[in-house]
């Protein structure tokens, strides 16, 4: 891949990323899943956590807004692929000379730039309703942090997509993926409280790392080390979940070419 | 070169059926298809329903894989060179979807034109010129979902031409327009044609395949059974002459007396809301009206007339009056 190739593939994904943003908002349950979703968990962790105080809070701000990260993720993007197949855009997407990775990782942009939004209304909710004040322990490496996490979690859904594409039942399965990534990966109370069996399963996906690095720098005055370290793992695994799903990608797009799945007929 | 060769192509449908008992059911779509279209010829593919026209369209177009055979477009394998075929051809697939229905007309090109690797630059003017040529100025900003039926089909021809493709796959684009949205369509094709354009066309419509197509092939069972120019196929019908019948209500009895005329080459019938119109192909032209009428007495009969044969009736004939 040249490095036209590449600026070109850059401004297909923004193409991507601004379409999928103005045709999602159009639909109600987009909102729930990005807006009331996570207000719902963090109105339950934070009266689950009042007798805790206030330092709790931020904790259950980032962690909701984790949460509505990954439902976006897993539901809109996974969704937006059986969408695309029902309404036969599926098929005029994978025809076209476009990478169709690249096409999802700019759907995957657009889900995570709204939900954003789950911790901004997770942020207003425990600033207006439950009267915390709230402020960011160290801003600055949080917010590279965040950057750095939105990059994680648009490639881990990478390499979830191609499963969508290749089977058209696999939504069934979303829910029963959505709750065990909440904790697993420290979304809502830190990974030391569950069996240590875990722990390996929890630093194998890349946002454990990212909850433990925004987390840290939202709540806790956590060493740079260890910010610098949490964020290489990210940028590693990122990679690697890039090869996997590129991978992943050429082989269900085959698959789905050979097994006749790119449409519902 | 020849813009599209297609040799010995097969696909089969594998699905697996039952619960407990699982089996896998082989449907085969395209059983052995061969045929060649030039560059600049407008080729059409015309078969009944099931006849696995889609389904070639869909291996040409890089969305299937076939299952036995090979095929190049623009010289290129569509199998080993998928996404170099991708860049050089334009496909339609009829119906209303294959649009994002929440975007305006333009938003639906700007992002399809982004995907095709279309420069901006080039996008922002290529858009409203092609919107005109496909007679939808003034209505790009409008949301698809409350785009009519012919308009959605005219922005897929516009989605299309994007990247200005040299060869176009147009399946069944016609399908379900009214007769003035259908006209408007065919308009377009032609205007495509004069452009030097290689175009596929796939549809039910004969008038429609005879008035536009330089060659045909009819496929039947995933079979090519004639290939040739239209007045070439009406050539295998030239010794039949079609007495059709307006009948109001015919009984199956009656129908059955007419098909065992020993005169009646094929007997097909159109079923027009209340009555049908019975075609029958028969050698012996005018002379065969009086015995035509005696097989129908006792029925509900209104206009007839004996005319000379089309290609719909070249096509009755070479199917066996499937259609």
């Amino acid at each position: 891949m040249n490095y036209s190739n590449l600026f070109k593939y850059w401004r297909t994904v923004l193409t991507v990323a601004e379409m999928s943003l103005r045709t999602q908002f159009s639909e109600g349950f987009v909102i729930f899943a990005i807006i009331f979703q996570p207000m719902i968990i963090a109105i339950l962790a934070m009266f689950m956590l009042k007798d805790k105080g206030g330092d709790y809070a931020m904790f259950v701000v980032v962690g909701s807004g984790l949460t509505g990260l990954w439902s976006s993720l897993l539901f809109v993007s996974g969704n937006s692929i059986n969408v695309e197949r029902w309404t036969g855009t599926l098929e005029s997407l994978v025809g076209m000379p476009t990478p169709f990775e690249v096409i999802v990782f700019g759907k995957n942009l657009a889900n995570v730039v709204q939900s954003l939004l789950s911790m901004v209304s997770s942020y207003t909710l425990a600033a207006v309703l439950f009267g915390y004040s709230l402020t960011l322990t160290q801003p600055l490496l949080f917010f590279i942090t965040l950057f750095i996490s939105m990059f994680a979690f648009i490639c881990f859904g990478l390499t979830i997509a191609p499963i969508f594409i290749m089977y058209r039942s696999v939504q069934q399965w979303e829910n029963a993926m959505e709750f065990p990534v909440y904790i697993i990966c420290g979304f809502l109370f830190p990974i030391a409280l569950l069996p240590e069996w875990t722990t390996p399963i929890s630093y194998l996906l890349p946002p454990y790392w990212a909850a433990t690095a925004l987390h840290g720098t939202s709540t806790a005055m956590m060493p740079l080390n260890q910010v610098l370290f949490s964020w290489a793992m990210m940028i590693i695994f990122s990679l690697v979940d890039l090869v996997i799903a590129s991978q992943l990608f050429k082989i269900m797009l085959y698959k789905a070419r050979v097994d006749a799945t790119l449409d519902v007929d | 070169m020849n813009a599209i060769e297609v040799n010995h192509l097969r696909r089969v449908y594998r699905a697996q059926i039952g619960v407990f008992n699982r089996s896998i059911k082989e449907v085969v779509a395209v059983d052995d298809i061969s045929f060649e279209v030039k560059q600049g010829e407008l080729f059409g593919l015309l078969g009944p329903n099931g006849a696995g026209k889609t389904t070639t369209v869909k291996m040409l177009t890089t969305l299937l894989i076939p299952s036995a055979g090979s095929a190049t477009v623009a010289g290129v394998d569509v199998v080993k060179g998928a996404n170099e075929v991708r860049k050089k051809i334009g496909f339609i697939f009829g119906g209303e979807r294959g649009l994002y229905w929440r975007l305006s007309g333009d938003d639906n090109l700007r992002y399809f034109a982004s995907l095709y690797g279309v420069d901006p630059s080039v996008s922002k003017k290529r858009i409203p010129y092609l919107m005109e040529l496909v007679g939808l100025k003034g209505r790009g900003n409008e949301r698809v979902g409350g785009y009519s039926r012919g308009m959605k089909q005219r922005l897929h021809v516009a989605r299309t031409l994007l990247h200005d493709p040299d060869i176009l796959f147009l399946d069944e684009p016609t399908i379900g327009l009214d007769p003035v949205g259908a006209r408007e369509f065919r308009n377009v094709i032609l205007d495509l044609q004069s452009q030097k354009k290689t175009i596929l066309l796939t549809t039910h419509y004969m008038f429609e395949a005879d008035a536009l197509s330089d060659r045909i092939a009819i496929i039947n069972k995933g079979c090519v059974i004639a290939m040739d120019t239209p007045s070439g196929l009406k050539k295998h019908v030239s010794d039949l002459s079609v007495v059709e019948v307006e009948t109001f209500g015919a009984s199956e009895t009656a129908l059955e007396k007419l098909r065992a005329l020993p005169f009646v080459d094929s007997l097909s019938i159109e079923d027009r809301e209340q009555k049908q119109i019975l075609l029958v192909q028969t050698t012996r032209g005018a002379e065969a009206v009086p015995d035509v009428m005696t097989a129908l007495e006792g029925q509900r009969v209104g206009r007839v007339i004996v005319r000379e044969p089309t290609l719909e009736d070249a096509y009755v004939r070479l199917v066996g009056g499937a259609a």
